[in-house]
């Protein structure tokens, strides 16, 4: 990992150059270092395999500018970057790279302007803030310096602790153990023209954990979260995840039919990654693809239903000071109370949306009348489960996004209320079958969940026995009622952490499968 | 940049054997390198939006070492121009990492499979099998090197096609993105394995949203080759159409999709004909990803899934009829298109991989460790989407054999039926034993002829009975690339190639949700 103060010099020195450029009006550069530290698990008590079975790193850095170039009356907009050289000849390589490819896009209004940068006049993003929220600690200099040895001990914890789980029930036969304990260290530093001076540094730790008791075909996942080394506990995945799998043997099966579900926070997870956040980022709503297209201000939801995007909550993974275009994270409410209130969003896509005549027909609602609701606290620049990827143009992407219901109900009570039904602990391959403007899914239902009769959970579902057919707009407003315990998830591919309770709904198709 | 390759190989093979084998305990190391550039641009409702060009190198290490429990080790990282001034060291740094983790996970496995003897029986020592070992330089297949096609020449095809889409009445939105990409790629091994192959790629993305009578519709297709700029400019692809003419097609259907109704599904099977554009997807999802050694052992479970074709040693389909006798399936990256390769990331020469042979499970696509635990001959299918990253067991191309009957034949035959044409979506149940794949168009068939069109149409359907109901197969073979297949953690996106013929079964057709 490169350090924060070369990140920060480079940054400086390369602005000083550009302000040499005479053709750029305006330019802004983005520095990063990211290391991605993972120990890959596979264990099989009938197959001979290595139980750790990837101890890996992957480090990358280097710098991406984006720059304004003046050519006659027109002005053009372009991206360099540069792979692996953090130096004024970096700059240098990455400046000429934007100049080359640089187009005259009219969608493009201008860099981020912070708030206090402003020297009178009337810009449109005028309130953008570029004060840092007051989080801290959440880059354990033990986390960032972590060790080969280290790295290895906790792939083998996080196995263990599903083994001695596995052992202590007596169950030695048929035991398949499979996840990762994934390390995540970022650094960056972004300068503008425009008034851009920030930096920042973060590391989290994350295990997710999967275990199975094939010839029972029980299935059970675990995860633990960690900002910092001394919190973080793999082990706690693994046991979790075995512990699952026990509870979950010899499941029985549903036929085909609209049922009462109870998801548990990987199945809302899902379905909020896959289809519902999407349909609430800028960029989406503004390429007419989202299923909430023309919604802002209806309820989209159950009225105890609210759901927001928190890039500067405490203690949370993935917050953080500042976005990839150097403006300050925080809380975007997405919907409240069942009604759709904001979307997430970078300057770019807000912009284009202030300005564009067909937005208000997309939106629902004329734009300026609403610049609330996308405050630019989202522009990064996703990739590879990292968030500050220096060769791309910042993009929009969730960070921690919560769920939660304004009446409680506890799990056991929910049960009762459900009477006959399922809970949904896992599912995957969940797609928009359609496209997302349609709004219909599918999704299999893989582990961790259970028949509920009688008010009560009365027997695992067998894995891989149920399909999921459904709308999301039937599944956000048919809920019947939700828990209060928020619990973290993550899911595979995604940078984002969701916290979401257990979330019970009526009336939705599912098919038996296999 | 792409050159670096053939100028460091030698100098690279020297410094890196050397040094691997001073190293205590150390049983095998490679070395990947590799070298890409990209230049691409992107239009949006005729208006240009980016382009650029991109550059750089990555270099992945691993390291088999240990006691008497030998483990892995890895280690990847990216590298500039710069670098190449002290490559080594680099490389050297990589390397002590790799071989760290290497010979502690080596401990660890030793420690736990004498704290947890019961589980430590399967605890292993890392094993690869061998394979014959090769000196070799491939080139790359293009008429026009992407290393001479600007991203502003880019941006005027891009622009184009985005243009015209457009202009088409009914067009809500449409966004073009294409890119052209060299590759160069090496590996290095201490058992005497010096490679250098070379690559071309060229794709083209077309996003539509179209408004009709029913409402709106959104629409993504790609077209593409393992080839030079001709692949986008010339139309030399799979669908025989340069962007421009790609770009219209893609528009006109969504158009006429936004016009047609929505699918309501069947309530019992019905004969369904499926097009070689579907079968690409069907080929994919349910033939190979199932026949990928690693998930026959178990390492996916977390992450990918397993395979229906195989519970265990003792329970698993090998010999078995799992489709019918018309149905035969195979991997093979001799293929021209996004599978197309010689050599695997671990130096194996890539193999022609027979799955289903008449109906009978034979195969699986496998790497040197998996072999070596399936007692099989390594067939050459690991691969990394970049040099830093751990190769997976990956398809290259994976395909239906082609059939002799007529497909025009094939739907003429069905009374009361539904054509699938084009691939959509895919919702697949973990160990692939069923699945749900949505069409980009679906027709009626009456009579034996084609009759109205939906939007929003798929099949389900259990695997097993799919395969083994399907009553024709075409003599219209084709492959489609896949641009985006995902896998491993972190995630590796991957391009491979899929495909096949006409196809007739019975299944469930179904609908919006």
């Amino acid at each position: 990992m490169i350090s924060l103060d070369t990140l920060k010099k480079i940054a400086s020195d390369g602005l000083e150059f550009i302000k040499t450029q005479k053709d750029i009006s305006d330019a802004e550069i983005f520095i990063s270092s990211l290391s991605h530290l993972l120990s890959r698990v596979n264990y099989t008590s009938s197959i001979p395999c290595n139980g750790v079975e990837e101890p890996k790193s992957t480090l990358s850095y280097g710098i991406g500018v984006q720059a304004v170039f003046k050519e006659g009356n027109k002005n053009k907009i372009g991206f360099g970057s540069q792979i692996g050289d953090i130096s004024i000849d970096g700059i240098k390589s990455a400046v000429e790279k934007a100049r080359l490819s640089a187009v005259e896009d009219p969608d493009f209004y201008g860099l981020p302007i912070p708030s206090k940068a402003i020297s009178g006049g009337t810009i449109l993003n005028s309130e953008l803030s570029m004060v840092p929220p007051e989080i801290h600690g959440y880059h354990d200099q033990r986390l960032m310096d972590i060790s080969d040895d280290k790295l290895v001990e906790l792939g083998w914890r996080a196995l263990e602790g599903a083994l001695k789980t596995f052992k202590e029930h007596q169950m030695m036969e048929s035991i398949i153990i499979g996840g990762d304990v994934s390390i995540v260290q970022e650094r960056m530093a972004i300068v503008s023209t425009t008034g851009v001076v920030a930096w920042d540094e973060a590391a989290n730790a994350s295990a997710s954990m999967t275990a199975m008791i094939e010839s029972d075909n029980a299935k059970g996942s675990g995860w633990d979260i960690g900002m910092r080394l001394s919190d973080f506990a793999p082990e706690n995945a693994g046991k979790s995840a075995a512990m699952s799998a026990i509870h979950s043997r010899q499941g029985r099966r549903v036929p085909s039919g609209r049922y009462k579900l109870i998801l548990g926070p990987q199945a809302v997870a899902d379905l909020l990654c896959h289809i519902i956040l999407p349909s609430l980022t800028l960029s989406v709503v503004d390429a007419s693809s989202s299923t909430f297209l023309k919604k802002h201000g209806e309820g989209v939801a159950d009225r105890r239903l609210t759901i927001y995007d928190h890039g500067a909550m405490p203690d949370l993974p993935m917050s953080r000071r500042y976005t990839c275009e150097g403006l300050a994270t925080g809380r975007t409410d997405l919907i409240k109370k069942g009604v759709l209130t904001g979307f997430l969003s970078n300057n770019y896509y807000r912009n284009k949306v202030l300005n564009d005549p067909s937005s208000k027909d997309k939106i629902g609602v004329e734009p300026a009348a609403i610049e609330d609701a996308f405050v630019p606290r989202n522009g990064f620049r996703p990739g590879e489960s990292m968030l500050r990827n220096f060769m791309t143009k910042p993009s929009i992407a969730p960070t921690n996004v919560i769920v939660e219901g304004s009446e409680i109900t506890p799990l056991d009570d929910l049960v009762k209320m459900i009477g006959d039904g399922i809970y949904i602990g896992r599912i995957w391959y969940t797609y928009p079958i359609n496209g997302l403007l349609a709004g219909d899914f599918t999704c299999t239902v893989i582990g961790d969940s259970y028949i509920i009769e009688g008010g009560r959970m009365a027997a695992p579902l067998k894995p891989n026995s149920v399909r999921i057919a459904d709308n999301i707009h039937n599944l956000l407003n048919q809920v019947i009622g939700m828990t209060g315990d928020r619990r973290p998830t993550l899911l595979w591919g995604a940078s984002e952490v969701i916290y979401s309770p257990d979330i019970a709904v009526r009336d939705i198709s599912l098919h038996s499968i296999g | 940049m792409i050159d670096i390759i053939s100028n460091i190989k030698e100098r690279i093979e020297g410094f890196f054997t050397a040094y691997a084998r001073e190293l205590p305990g150390c049983q095998y190391a490679d070395l990947r390198v590799e070298a890409n550039d990209t230049r691409w641009a992107s239009a949006e409702d005729g208006k240009p939006k980016a382009a650029g060009r991109d550059e750089g190198g990555s270099f992945g290490i691993r390291v088999i070492a240990g006691g008497e429990k030998k483990a892995p080790g890895y280690y990847g990282r990216i590298f500039s121009l710069k670098d190449l001034s002290h490559i080594e060291e680099l490389i050297r740094y990589g390397l002590a990492h790799a071989y760290a983790r290497a010979m502690s996970n080596s401990r660890n496995k030793a420690r736990v499979s004498s704290d947890l003897e019961e589980f430590g029986r399967t605890l292993t020592s890392t094993e690869l099998s061998p394979v014959e070992i090769y000196q070799d330089t491939v080139p790359a297949l293009y008429k026009t090197d992407p290393r001479t096609i600007s991203p502003q020449e880019i941006l005027r095809l891009s622009e184009e096609a985005s243009k015209r889409i457009k202009n088409l009445s009914g067009i809500q939105f449409n966004d073009v993105t294409v890119y052209t990409q060299s590759l160069g790629e090496l590996f290095v091994s201490t058992e005497g394995a010096l490679i250098d192959q070379y690559f071309a790629y060229t794709q083209g993305n077309v996003y539509v949203v179209a408004s009709g009578k029913e409402g709106q519709q959104e629409l993504y297709e790609y077209v593409g080759d393992q080839r030079g700029w001709e692949a986008v400019s010339e139309g030399i692809n799979v669908q025989g159409m340069n962007l421009l003419d790609f770009s219209m097609r893609v528009a006109k259907d969504a158009l006429a999709l936004a016009d047609a109704k929505p699918f309501r599904s069947t309530e019992k099977e019905a004969v369904v004909v499926t097009d070689p554009y579907f079968n690409t997807l069907l080929s994919h999802e349910v033939i190979g990803h199932p026949t990928e050694a690693d998930r026959i052992l178990k390492y996916e479970t977390a992450y990918a899934g397993r395979s229906w074709f195989f519970k265990n040693f003792s329970e698993n389909f090998i010999g078995q009829h799992v489709a019918s006798p018309l149905i035969t399936t195979y991997s093979d990256p001799s293929l021209p298109g996004y599978g197309h390769y010689r050599y695997d990331h671990e130096g194996t020469k890539g193999k022609k991989v027979i799955h289903i042979d008449r109906g009978i499970l034979k195969g699986f696509m496998n790497s040197r460790q998996t072999a070596a635990l399936l007692g099989a001959e390594p067939n050459g299918s690991y691969m990394a989407t970049d040099a830093s990253l751990v190769p997976l067991i990956r398809m290259s191309t994976t395909v239906f054999a082609q059939g002799n009957t007529d497909p025009q034949k094939i739907i003429g035959d069905v009374s009361d039926g539904y054509y699938l044409w084009g691939m959509h979506t895919p919702s697949i149940s973990e160990s692939r034993e069923n699945f749900t794949i949505s069409a980009i168009k679906t027709y009626r068939i009456h009579r034996g002829e084609l009759k109205e069109l939906y939007r929003g149409g798929g099949i389900s359907a259990d695997s097993m009975s799919f395969f083994m109901s399907v009553d024709a197969v075409g003599n219209d073979f084709k492959i489609y690339p896949i641009a985006n297949c995902g896998k491993g953690q972190p995630m590796q996106t991957k391009r491979l190639g899929n495909g096949g013929p006409t196809l007739r079964s019975r299944a469930r057709v179904v609908g919006g949700g």
